[in-house]
């Protein structure tokens, strides 16, 4: 990693120099965009119908409050960047090994899973014991060191956030044309509407979680 | 077309334009950023690298938990 992107990393992280209030410091954690976008889709989900999805949002929103707090106060020590870090690259042979045991892992996981029906209390824990899990090592930290974005490809990040927002919208727009907020529009429909009779089955079900693991997988190598 | 193509076609328009935005980055690295490095950007913080894990997390909890 370089200097510049340690400098911001640790510029985040740092605690203020000026003293401040315990109440100044909840309030800037209130006011980090990704918490604000946590505390709407927790209410969302909640009135639409799927209370453990807000519960489990507005959980994360809480502890993401709680730790800028803390770090504001000067509670927490900024983690400086270590050299004990920088990943070890492992033997050819050993990679091999540990890709496949997880590449194993990920079948097992999307077969069994998605022998569970939809919305059953077998589906459900597994998927907030893994979605638990990962956002646990997210909260770690990042697992292996990255490029960072420069120049001309940073100014344009911009035009990725124009497509999320887009599909976000749309998918909006779909789900406030339904009839009701938890009843499909065949006019209308949204993503979830769509992938219903994908999700009917069990292969349906297990790839989809597959491609769901291979998300996972994909992230936390950032 | 009907309002249910209509629909379809603007998930299809976006989805393309994802992809035609990844082929760009993948071909010009230098001029435009891929999924990936955006999502490494923006994970540098805490808050969002654990704000994407949730919004992963979230995917997987609304199309197959209670």
């Amino acid at each position: 990693m370089t200097d510049a992107a340690h400098g911001a990393r640790e510029e985040q992280f740092a605690p203020s120099e000026a003293a401040v209030s315990p109440l100044q410091a909840v309030l800037s954690g209130l006011r980090q965009p990704i918490v604000l976008i946590l505390l709407l889709i927790a209410f969302f989900t909640t009135i639409s119908g799927k209370p453990l999805d807000g519960f489990l949002m507005l959980t994360v929103a809480t502890l993401l409050v709680w730790d800028a707090a803390r770090t504001r106060l000067g509670y927490l020590q900024v983690r400086a960047p270590s050299a004990a870090r920088a990943p070890v690259p492992p033997a050819r042979r050993r990679r091999l090994l540990v890709g496949v045991s997880w590449v194993s892992a990920g079948l097992i996981y999307a077969g069994i899973v998605g022998s569970f029906k939809r919305y059953s209390w077998p589906a459900t824990a597994a998927v907030v014991a893994l979605g638990c899990l990962m956002v646990a090592i997210g909260w770690q930290g990042p697992l292996r060191d990255r490029a960072q974005l420069t120049g001309n490809a940073l100014r344009r990040v911009w035009l990725w956030a124009v497509v999320l927002v887009a599909g976000g919208l749309w998918e909006l727009s779909s789900l406030l044309q339904q009839p009701h907020l938890t009843t499909d529009s065949y006019a209308h429909p949204t993503i979830s509407a769509l992938t219903d009779p994908l999700l009917a089955s069990h292969p349906g079900r297990s790839l989809a979680l597959g491609g769901w693991l291979l998300i996972g997988w994909f992230l936390a190598g950032r | 077309m009907n309002s249910h193509k209509a629909t379809i076609l603007g998930y299809l328009l976006v989805l393309a334009a994802g992809v035609a935005l990844q082929i760009k980055a993948l071909t010009r690295p230098d001029r435009f950023p891929s999924l990936g490095r955006v999502f490494t950007h923006v994970m540098q913080s805490r808050t969002g690298r654990v704000g994407i894990f949730v919004a992963w997390a979230w995917i997987g909890l609304h199309f197959f938990a209670k």
